[in-house]
């Protein structure tokens, strides 16, 4: 299927006004016909109404001619039939009328045949089918006819015959054929004329639709420009308003629209200004309180030797809580950084390998515990914010660590063109298959009843969440109770642009075979 | 003994602070007031200036800009806020250094100590980087015979990078060596700082030819007139 072409499709005025354009031309079209239909009908009639009676009158006084004259000889004859022909054609062209007289054809050539045409006129002209109706049918009979002249000239015209006898010489038909030149030129008149008019109306209609559309479709088309400047952050955009009608009421509401838009907009981004200011008072001001506790904690801590045992054990917790809430205030800054949308990437070049291999030597807690890292030899950059990466690693690996019940991790860095993936799996606790989209919520636990194991804030997994949907990349979660979790980690290679593969499947290879078991033990 | 100028309006914080930098052998002045910073300064010419971002009268990073304008003193900032706005406005001010608060103290005795250090390595004699020579006891590089002036750890980064021509140095591995990192990954320090120095002895600033930028690796020294450097 062609498309109409854009203008067509895209503005209201050209569609409007080359419909009504359209429909006019048909409109005009069928009522100019009719109308010429109807003119060149009711012209032809009153020229034929003429033609007839003015032949009868002609007839007549030529019948009584033939009859009253008395004929000695053919010369008599030939000379009342010129002086006939004559008087009848007498102005012949101005008059509009020629005369033809014509012998009844008959087998054996007629003797003395008074054949006569007026103004060199062919005897073609008069049609077979009327004289043979003339000769069947007595009384006056016609038909349209072309008048044909000797010359070539050839004009539209009606003729009218009858039978005529003529002394001495036999039967005769007689011809008054009457020429359609003026009707024909007035007919011609008016065409152009009806042409001429159609072409105007239909132009003025498209002009007037055009206007008239334009006043309705300007406001609107304003009304559609304005929204979207408002939609792309222009919100001080208003349109006008004039008058009362229904497009300055359009206009009034589309304001009012606008208004409570923009209000509404400005109370939200205030409040997020507000939020994000709270937030960074918030840190500032817990933060050097923090900073003197943990300085004189750590002062104390250094000198524990001299204390009693309960002192120094305190000491000692005092040091691990003071850690802790460190730990929660800065996750708990990250995450309302990332409520207020406040989180800024520092994309640069980066190797992922490099720091995973950093991030692990970092947090490896003990020897007994093996973290397995299969990662190609070479460096895989990529562009992204190494401090985010480096902070999901951290906390995919600590959760690892958290639960992996002192079995080995399995860490696997695969690339592809576009992407490179990391999986962090554990053969620990696990958890179960329902609960692995609210994994990453906050302070989320599998078990509340659980003790709290030492490292996590609880908010480890949502920023790690957050880091990776930062990136476009994606961080997703598998996990069976009792065998263990394998967190997949996809970035693409380009920071912000749109992941086309996935390295590393979620589900572990080994693990795809008890899947469908399980599966299918649910919907029994 | 090192003087060490402590600026925080938390009196609590930098009598702590004075504490612990006392007890581990440094000398302290304390200031709560960013206003009054530059006339102590001027009397005291302390050995380093630890600063607070918040503080009445001038904020830090003021501060920090003027004591640049007359001193390649080592600056460390205290901040309580990690967001790169504000690390990254320090480090441009002339900052050296930034400690996130809370820190430990074995860490920031430990950074302050990086910074105070005089880096010299074997070869303490004439090392060269392109044009310009360093003289690492005198603790100045020349080009051309005339001295240009290199805060401290400006120095210690160009020394880094001279020592060793033609190794690529990861952003991690700078971090490392001139800061005394062990596990961060906040680059902007790196890049920043050597943002600075090529403001000083590049020819071009826009176009390195001492300190070459190997993407996606990091830095390494480079030579002038080749921008390939074979091993």
């Amino acid at each position: 299927m062609t498309r109409a072409p854009r203008p067509w499709r895209s503005s209201l005025v050209w569609r409007v006004t080359g419909n009504s354009v359209l429909l006019s031309l048909g409109i005009i079209w069928l009522v100019g016909s009719a109308l010429f239909s109807q003119i060149s009908t009711g012209i032809f009639s009153e020229k034929l109404d003429n033609a007839l009676s003015d032949s009868a009158s002609s007839l007549r006084s030529i019948e009584v001619q033939l009859a009253v004259a008395q004929f000695q000889n053919d010369a008599a004859v030939k000379k009342m039939v010129d002086q006939i022909i004559f008087v009848a054609s007498i102005g012949g062209k101005t008059a509009g009328r020629e005369v033809a007289l014509l012998h009844f054809p008959t087998v054996k050539p007629v003797k003395n045949s008074f054949e006569r045409t007026s103004n060199l006129l062919s005897s073609k002209s008069v049609p077979n089918d009327l004289r043979s109706r003339v000769r069947t049918h007595t009384g006056v009979q016609w038909s349209k006819t072309q008048i044909r002249y000797l010359g070539g000239k050839v004009v539209n015209a009606i003729a009218v015959g009858s039978m005529v006898e003529i002394p001495r010489s036999g039967n005769y038909e007689i011809y008054f054929l009457y020429d359609l030149v003026s009707q024909q030129n007035t007919l011609n008149l008016i065409r152009t004329a009806l042409w001429f008019t159609g072409i105007a109306l239909i132009f003025l209609i498209g002009l007037v639709t055009w206007l008239v559309i334009r006043q309705v479709v300007i406001p609107v088309r304003e009304a559609a420009e304005i929204a979207e400047q408002l939609s792309s952050g222009d919100l001080g955009r208003r349109m006008e308003v004039h008058g009362e009608n229904e497009i300055a009421r359009l206009a009034t509401s589309f304001n009012e629209m606008a208004l409570s838009m923009q209000q509404q907009i400005s109370r939200l981004e205030n409040l997020s200004r507000l939020q994000q200011r709270f937030v960074s008072d918030v840190s500032h001001e817990l933060r050097t309180p923090l900073t003197t506790i943990r300085m004189a904690s750590e002062v104390i801590f250094t000198s524990k030797e001299t204390f009693s045992h309960k002192v120094a054990r305190s000491a000692e917790l005092l040091i691990a809580q003071i850690d802790r809430f460190e730990r929660l205030l800065g996750d708990l800054l990250e995450v309302s950084r990332f409520d207020a949308e406040a989180a800024v990437m520092q994309v640069e070049p980066m190797d992922i390998v490099g720091v995973l291999v950093r991030t692990v030597d970092y947090l490896h807690p003990s020897k007994d515990l093996i973290i397995n890292i299969h990662a190609p030899s070479e460096p895989i950059y990529v562009d992204a914010d190494s401090r985010r990466v480096e902070r999901i690693f951290r906390n995919l690996i600590t959760n690892a660590i958290d639960h992996c019940e002192e079995r080995n991790i399995d860490i696997t860095v695969v690339e592809s063109d576009d992407a490179v993936a990391v999986g962090v799996r554990d053969y620990g606790v696990g958890f179960q298959e329902k609960d692995a989209s609210r994994l990453f919520d906050r302070f989320w636990r599998a078990d509340p009843a659980r003790a709290r194991i030492r490292g996590g804030t609880g908010l480890g997994l949502s920023i790690a969440l957050e880091d990776a949907k930062l990136h476009h990349g994606t961080l997703e979660a598998w996990g069976r109770l009792r065998r263990g979790a394998h967190f997949v980690l996809t970035l693409p290679k380009v920071a912000g642009m749109e992941l086309i593969s996935h390295p590393i499947n979620l589900i572990p290879e080994n693990e795809l075979s008890t899947i469908t078991g399980i599966v299918d033990d649910e919907e029994l | 003994m090192t003087l060490i100028m402590v600026v925080d309006d938390d009196q609590d914080l930098a009598e702590m602070l004075g504490i612990v930098l006392n007890s581990s052998g440094f000398e302290v002045d304390l200031i709560n007031r960013g206003d009054e910073v530059m006339d102590l300064f001027r009397a005291q010419t302390p050995d380093l200036v630890l600063l607070d971002v918040m503080l009445p009268g001038m904020t830090g990073i003021e501060v920090c800009r003027e004591i640049r304008k007359e001193s390649m003193v080592p600056i460390v900032m205290l901040t309580a806020k990690g967001d790169t706005h504000d690390v990254v406005l320090g480090l441009e001010a002339g900052a050296d250094d930034y400690m996130i608060k809370p820190f430990n103290n074995s860490e920031l005795v430990a950074r302050i100590k990086t910074r105070l250090r005089r880096v010299i390595s074997e070869n303490a004699g004439g090392l060269k980087i392109g044009d310009i020579a360093i003289d690492q006891l005198a603790h100045s590089i020349t080009r051309d015979g005339r001295v240009i002036p290199l805060t401290r750890l400006e120095f210690d980064l160009l020394v880094a990078l001279a020592k060793e021509p033609g190794r690529v140095f990861t952003r991690e591995a700078l971090l490392g060596e001139v800061w005394g990192y062990r596990h961060a990954t906040d680059t902007r320090l790196v890049n920043v700082h050597i943002q600075r120095l090529r403001s000083k002895v590049e020819q071009d600033p826009e176009n390195p030819e001492l300190i070459v930028t190997v993407r996606g690796v990091g830095y390494k020294a480079g030579a002038p007139g080749s921008k390939e450097i074979g091993n």
